[in-house]
């Protein structure tokens, strides 16, 4: 008998139990299995509709102004309201009694409303966006439901914020023209002037002077370095009206006929963990609220952006002027004033965010932050109003579509204004479609 | 997995045809003149035994054919005084394959010593040997809107028993191509390498936000390609941080059985097992996969699903940090 048997387990039984736990099976190789990709009429759709309803709420501390009701002192433009939120770029509650002098629920109607919460509508946006098949052509369209403003403040005004074709001639490079009416250039926090794009509720102290929409033509060119993972930008503008809001300086005011030029240029390192952001923007232009042309307005701003794990940090400083205007008749978005005045401000803001590291389908995203505003601005002949302001606040994205907000602004008058309480608690339900 | 390799070597008396060919027949046509005779052709028929059975059963392991492995491995542990090592190794596979079979692995009966010869038959082989071990589950994905259908991923997994793992896979790459992914959907393999090729004159960068599966892999040059490794299951959103009108998915499969649909719907997930699988439909636009079981046997009919369009497109796409970018501005 010489039957030998070798079982040879090579190395059979020491993976014996890796096996068993790790079991792998090839997928079968198979053509259908090499994607997909939809053919023209379904990779895009040449139009689409989207949109934002914004709701607020908002309670302030005192008597819900920063002026005391029968402060005579207090300049018409800081009733104006950027972005139609329920607390205006001053920090003040909105009034739901918009019956008054000239705007907008804010001041004076604000004044004495402290112990009276506002609910209201801060904005309706509809966007229509056209870009044509195999044509380096996009049309955009924002029409704006902005309750509260208007001059009397009694009729919710419908604006068509913007209106721009944009024109792709290069594929190969990164350079649009715009025609329109479309987006400031100038600063960053344009790219944040919609409510379910902001982070936070309320825009920022300077935000009045840096986010209007310009009428005219703008053009953007970036180019790449990709060994250094980097890029380089530059965005120029001519427009009526610079880059002040609608509520400061209409864009159909170009009462000298000149255009005003504005231009940003920037730095983009985008490591894969990693990005930042650096840019300065400049500004220089007649004053165009006035007919005197040798009145000029100019502003610089520096601005910068870092993202980190989760962490996002975002300024910008910002210096303007506006020359007086001798003898002339001013015009606002909301009124006329006999005395162009000469104008600074001094300003800036930064905002530290941290996003939370988990999402699920429903909750997409939360973002807790903080951020310190400071204004100095002062009319000419006027005393110079300081400001600051702390803000910290929470928001929270559901299923993509809903976004929940709430914070609390600490509102301080350093100079130039009486200081009462008028701290604010502020929430936004912003649903977009 | 390591192979098991077993090398037999007989050496028998006189008279025995060196060339008979092993097969699965018992008894074995050997002569036998004498008792030392019967006795060999006893210890010869026990090993052929032995080894027909470790050998089919781990070519059924191979083909996922948990059933008949189970019963092979089973029956080697029938097998009376049985050497050590392979009653270890084999009772580890036995157990498992068990499982997956969808019994219970409990402690195998022990055959009275005094069997001396083993009494399993190959019976089952046999009539396996008829029915086909995997099969083609084909079927039409309807649905997804004004989109259509097509792209829809669909994956197969075991009802009862675990799934096995995907083979990790090289897959063909990703192009990005007039400032499109081309494919704009893939279906891959857990723990696939994907390619992303730039085959535009300009530079691209590719991206997800989709967790667990986020990645970045930089600026790329005009021909220039890239690699990532897919080690978590699910969905994965692609993305350029240049092109903010760039959008592409990879669908990392758990299982081996998955497919896509053609524009049409249509799909056939290949060498599929026979048994009850769950059925799993994921598309781009759906918000929801859809689910349902399957038994796959021979005959079975084409498996109809219906799913969603409902998901629309963000308003906003994020940039690699995660901020919207507003699409009227271009950048």
């Amino acid at each position: 008998m010489r039957a030998l048997l070798l079982v040879a387990v090579l190395p059979f039984a020491a993976s014996a139990q890796e096996a068993v736990e790790e079991v792998v099976v090839e997928a079968p190789e198979d053509e259908a299995n090499q994607g997909y990709s939809p053919d023209e009429s379904q990779a895009q759709e040449p139009i689409r509709f989207t949109g934002y309803l914004d709701v607020g709420f908002a309670k302030a501390t005192g008597n819900g102004s920063s002026f005391r009701e029968n402060d005579t002192r207090a300049p018409l433009d800081y009733g104006n309201d950027a972005f139609a939120p329920a607390v205006n770029s001053r920090g003040e509650v909105a009034s739901t009694d918009s019956t008054g002098r000239f705007t907008n629920g804010f001041l004076p109607r604000s004044v004495g409303i402290g112990s009276t919460p506002s609910l209201l509508l801060n904005t309706f946006s509809a966007d229509v966006r056209v870009q044509p098949r195999n044509v380096p052509v996009f049309l955009f369209a924002r029409l704006q439901l902005m309750p509260r403003l208007l001059p009397t403040g009694d009729v919710t005004r419908l604006e068509l914020q913007q209106a721009f074709g944009r024109l792709s001639p290069f594929k190969a490079h990164e350079f649009a023209v715009f025609l329109g009416r479309f987006d400031s250039v100038f600063g960053i926090e344009y790219l944040e002037n919609e409510a379910n794009l902001r982070l936070g509720i309320t825009p920022s102290l300077t935000a009045r002077y840096t986010t209007g929409h310009g009428l005219g033509a703008k053009a953007f060119y970036r180019v790449q370095v990709a060994s250094l993972w980097s890029a380089f930008s530059v965005n120029v503008a001519g427009t009526t009206n610079g880059t002040r809001i609608e509520a400061l300086v209409p864009v159909s005011a170009s009462l000298t006929g000149a255009v005003v030029g504005s231009a940003r240029l920037g730095y983009e390192l985008n490591l894969q963990k990693v990005q930042v952001k650096l840019g300065v923007s400049g500004l220089y232009g007649p004053r165009n609220d006035i007919r005197v042309g040798a009145a000029k307005q100019l502003a610089i701003a520096g601005d910068l952006r870092v993202n980190a794990f989760g962490f996002s940090l975002a300024g910008e400083m910002l210096r303007l002027i506006d020359e007086r205007g001798a003898g002339a008749l001013k015009v606002t978005g909301t009124t006329q004033a006999e005395l162009a005045s000469g104008f600074q401000v001094t300003g800036g803001w930064a905002r530290l965010g941290y996003t939370l590291p988990f999402t699920t389908p429903a909750f997409t995203g939360a973002t807790l932050y903080v951020r310190y505003d400071r204004r100095h601005g002062q009319f000419e002949g006027f005393t110079q109003l300081q400001t600051d302001r702390l803000t910290g606040g929470v928001r929270v994205d559901l299923f993509e579509v809903l976004a929940l907000k709430a914070e609390l602004l600490l509102n301080r008058e350093l100079a130039g204004a009486p200081l009462v309480d008028n701290d604010v608690f502020t929430s936004s339900a912003v649903f977009t479609w | 997995m390591h192979a098991l390799l077993l090398v037999v070597v007989m050496a028998g008396p006189k008279g025995v045809d060196a060339g008979v060919q092993l097969g699965e027949q018992l008894p074995l046509a050997l002569l036998v003149k004498s008792p030392e005779e019967l006795e060999y052709k006893a210890v010869t028929e026990r090993q052929y035994l032995l080894v027909t059975l470790l050998v089919g059963a781990k070519s059924a392991w191979d083909r996922n054919d948990w059933e008949s492995a189970a019963t092979k491995w089973e029956a080697v542990l029938r097998l009376p005084n049985l050497p050590p090592d392979v009653d270890e190794a084999v009772k580890r596979f036995a157990k498992v394959a068990r499982e997956r079979a969808g019994g219970q692995a409990s402690s195998l009966p022990a055959l009275s010593a005094a069997v001396a010869e083993p009494v399993v038959t190959i019976t089952p082989m046999e009539a396996e040997a008829s029915k086909p071990s995997t099969l083609t589950v084909t079927g039409v994905v309807q649905g997804g809107g004004s989109h259509g259908p097509g792209g829809a991923v669909v994956v197969l997994r075991r009802v009862t028993g675990q799934t096995p793992k995907p083979k990790p896979a090289r897959v063909r790459a990703v192009v990005q191509k007039d400032k499109r992914f081309v494919p704009h959907v893939l279906a891959v393999p857990l723990g696939a390498t994907v390619e992303f090729r730039n085959e535009d004159d300009f530079f691209h960068n590719v991206f997800s936000i989709s967790k667990p599966n986020d990645f970045d892999l930089g600026l790329y040059k005009s021909g220039a390609q890239r690699e990532q490794v897919f080690s978590t299951a699910g969905p994965v959103n692609l993305l350029c941080n240049i092109h903010s009108q760039m959008g592409g998915w990879l669908y990392v499969s758990d299982s081996p059985w998955f497919a896509q649909a053609d524009a049409q719907g249509r799909f056939s997930v290949k060498a599929v097992p026979p048994g009850k699988w769950e059925l799993e439909v994921w598309h781009e636009w759906a918000s929801q996969t859809v689910k349902q079981v399957v038994t796959v046997a021979q005959g079975m009919a084409d498996v109809s699903v219906t799913i969603d369009g409902d998901r629309r497109a963000p308003a906003f796409v994020p940039d690699k940090s995660g901020k919207p970018r507003q699409p009227q501005l271009g950048y």
